[in-house]
């Protein structure tokens, strides 16, 4: 009994979200995750669903663009210490924190040697 | 991959894709990139977007369904590793609206 409650809670929570989430239109285009969700046999007539998941990978990249940016800044500190006042610090995303950040999400990128 | 990775049509959806990822590149901090990381993020995010559909439509046969619901697409992102749940409080993150900085109100010394 109680977790039938539990469960109707967490339905309507749910449910409450994806009323709330009318009024944003996500980086990640919804024609072009609706595309690819066809691609893979999801087919809704319902546009918030697909517009959950554009949020839901744009959040994915977001926190590994995150992580890498946080990777660049421990090591460009050490960088940075030997020219003070120098204030407009350029974080450029490399390769090498890229892949620290995705192995802390679990995702192994595996550089070819021969690769330009 | 599939026979439709080369059309155009295809090619045309994959790079809305990599301009989405510059964009969140740039809203996270990042000033430029190379570009084999926008090229391994697209992909990771193609591949992300790719596995929720099934998934979820997975997800929905198994009940019997055979159109997902908001349960279906639930389990299917929390399977990924993230939970649905945390998406409300980071929309509420990127649609705060910043607020300039202010000049001071008091004139200050003289």
């Amino acid at each position: 009994e109680r977790l039938n409650e539990a469960i109707q809670l967490a339905g309507d929570s749910l449910e409450d979200m994806l009323n709330h989430m009318a009024d944003y239109a996500p980086t990640v285009p919804e024609a072009v995750t609706g595309y690819y969700l066809n691609r893979a046999g999801f087919e809704t007539a319902d546009p918030r669903l697909v517009r959950v998941i554009s949020l839901a990978a744009q959040k994915f990249i977001s926190d590994i663009a995150n992580d890498a940016l946080q990777h660049c800044k421990m090591k460009g500190s050490v960088q940075t210490s030997r020219r003070p006042g120098k204030q407009d610090k350029r974080y450029t995303l490399t390769m090498e924190d890229l892949s620290a950040a995705l192995s802390d999400h679990g995702i192994n990128v595996k550089k070819p040697v021969y690769f330009t | 991959m599939t026979s439709t990775s080369n059309s155009k049509r295809a090619a045309a959806h994959r790079r809305v894709l990599s301009v989405a990822v510059a964009a969140l590149c740039r809203e996270a901090g990042f000033d430029s990139s190379t570009e084999s990381c926008i090229e391994t993020l697209t992909e990771i995010l193609q591949s992300y977007i790719s596995e929720c559909g099934r998934s979820a439509k997975s997800f929905s046969e198994l009940t019997g369904r055979t159109t997902p619901m908001i349960t279906d697409v639930a389990m299917a992102v929390s399977q990924m590793g993230s939970d649905i749940s945390g998406l409300r409080e980071y929309q509420r993150k990127l649609s705060r609206v910043k607020i300039p900085k202010q000049e001071s109100m008091y004139p200050t010394g003289t």
